[in-house]
């Protein structure tokens, strides 16, 4: 008995000699970790943390910017982009959520495009930086071209490629309205050679981009060959097809005779859905065959469409047209929306995007117009010149438009379904001209 | 400036409009196929025959009605 009570003290000893042991350890660490703290941390007068504060407030960062800021991609910058450029970049985004809510322009994505340029202007934080949360969305999706991908599969899902199997030939008012993009193309290479502005050729092809009038691959191209002009073009690009209401039916009219706007053209026949189902597989195995480069995008959209007219994916069909499609929205536009910073949306250059880009959409419209009256020149069936200016992209804004022109000569005149034939070609045929874009440069 | 910029944005539109056109053009001509081969062989089972004998139905169910509401108001 006594034997075990002295064995308990001994390791009741033991025991508490090691514990005055660890805290004599645990007050020399802590020793070690307020010096460690009073180098990083000096303590200084109340009056010199006051000031110190102050000048790390927005108001002073505005007035007097710090030298040593540097921009999102880690260069310098000047005093203007760091202090009055933010806040003209800051007005311009109000601008921009006024558009979006009042006017309803694309709201969808110009709402997070905007927001994403407010946050991308603040000063000190350095939220569209390498480490800001818009900086590491822009790194996650933006700049290995993800997102626009995804946003391609949900549109291929909402697509219905019916009207277009029905008349094929529509297809060729998809492709005269790409038109608008080398058109552009060209444009933008007068005025480099004559020395207005510096673009190079990888820079004047992704903002010809816009004239396909598809956001998606607008924001493709331009992440892929000018990164930096990518805030402007994805701007540009969205707030004109917001605008093809207005900036097409003048362009309609001014081309077409009374007559021809009221062509009646003969009913759509019916297709069958084995058809619409071997139709993506089709399309994608063309273009692997002419332009592989082009297999991003169409080979994203294709899948979209073959999942939906699969019917047996109710599921997926319905996440990729509506969660998925939604979520990546957001994603994509607060990404492109870390391109408004001041110095690199406030330069010249932006301006002469805004004006190639409303051209680019103006020459597709033409060109689709015109391409509709060359072919009824044609035997056969007459195509009512009106559908030709849904070849430019815009599902379905440019199809409306051009139901919507129709209906004001003839109220009985429907062409809403015979537009969105070239309107699904536009999209097709925008992506093959985006893939031999990237197969130049590549 | 040693390349003519104009120039090369002339062949770019060439390359470009041509590409797309051939592209399409050539998927114009499947797509014909496509509908030929489709209707020919694996044509869709027609649902014309079904909507026939309804009309007829629907004519008879017509005139019991009416000779129904006939017999009533007389009664």
């Amino acid at each position: 008995m006594k034997n075990i009570v002295l064995k308990f003290l001994a390791l009741f000893m033991l025991l508490s000699f090691t514990n005055v042991m660890a805290n004599e350890h645990a007050a020399t660490s802590t020793q070690t970790m307020s010096a460690h703290q009073e180098e990083t941390y000096q303590s200084k007068p109340f009056s010199e943390m006051i000031t110190g504060f102050l000048k790390s407030t927005g108001i002073v960062a505005f007035i007097h910017p710090r030298a040593d800021e540097l921009s999102a991609t880690g260069k310098p910058m000047s005093d203007f982009s760091k202090g009055l450029g933010r806040i003209i970049m800051i007005l311009i985004t109000f601008l921009l959520f006024w558009l979006a809510i009042a006017k309803g322009f694309e709201p969808l994505l110009l709402l997070p495009i905007a927001f994403g340029g407010f946050l991308a202007n603040i000063p000190i934080a350095g939220i569209a930086g390498p480490h800001g949360f818009l900086g590491v969305i822009y790194e996650a999706g933006l700049s290995n071209e993800l997102f626009p991908i995804i946003i391609f599969m949900g549109v291929g899902a909402m697509t219905d490629f019916g009207p277009l199997l029905s008349n094929p030939k529509t297809a060729l008012l998809g492709g005269a309205a790409q038109f608008g993009i080398f058109g552009t193309l060209v444009g933008a290479m007068v005025l480099a050679q004559m020395g207005y502005v510096d673009f190079t050729l990888k820079q004047a092809s992704a903002i010809s981009i816009i004239g396909g009038a598809d956001g998606p691959t607008s924001i493709f191209i331009a992440t892929k060959l000018a990164p930096e002009l990518l805030g402007a073009i994805a701007v540009a690009s969205y707030s004109y097809m917001a605008m093809v209401p207005i900036i097409q039916p003048p362009i309609m009219r001014a081309l077409t005779t009374e007559a021809e706007r009221k062509i009646k053209m003969t009913t759509l026949r019916h297709v069958s859905r084995l058809e619409k189902l071997v139709f993506p597989i089709v399309v994608l195995s063309l273009a692997i065959l002419v332009l592989p480069e082009s297999t991003p995008l169409i080979g994203a959209f294709m899948f979209g469409n073959f999942l939906k007219e699969s019917g047996v994916v109710e599921r997926l069909n319905d996440t990729l047209q509506n969660s998925l499609i939604n979520i990546v929205t957001i994603f994509l536009g607060l990404g492109v929306g870390s391109k408004l910073a001041a110095d690199q949306f406030l330069v010249p250059e932006t301006l002469f995007i805004m004006a190639l880009g409303i051209i680019a959409f103006g020459v597709g419209t033409a060109a689709g117009v015109l391409m509709a009256k060359f072919m009824n020149l044609f035997p056969g069936h007459k195509i009512n010149p009106l559908i030709g200016s849904a070849g430019v992209s815009a599902v379905p804004m440019a199809a409306r438009v051009s139901n919507k022109v129709g209906m004001e000569y003839d109220r009985t005149n429907m062409l809403l379904m015979h537009a969105m034939g070239p309107n699904v070609a536009g999209v097709i045929g925008s992506a093959v001209a985006a893939g031999v874009l990237i197969s130049l440069f590549a | 400036m040693e390349t003519n910029l104009i120039l090369e944005g002339f062949k770019f539109m060439g390359l470009g409009m041509g590409t797309v056109f051939v592209f399409l053009i050539v998927m114009i001509f499947v797509m014909q196929a496509m509908a030929k081969v489709i209707d020919r062989f694996f044509p869709e089972p027609q649902a014309a025959d079904a909507t026939a004998p309804a009309k007829k139905d629907n004519k008879t169910i017509i005139a019991a009605i009416t000779a129904a509401i006939k017999h009533h108001r007389e009664g």
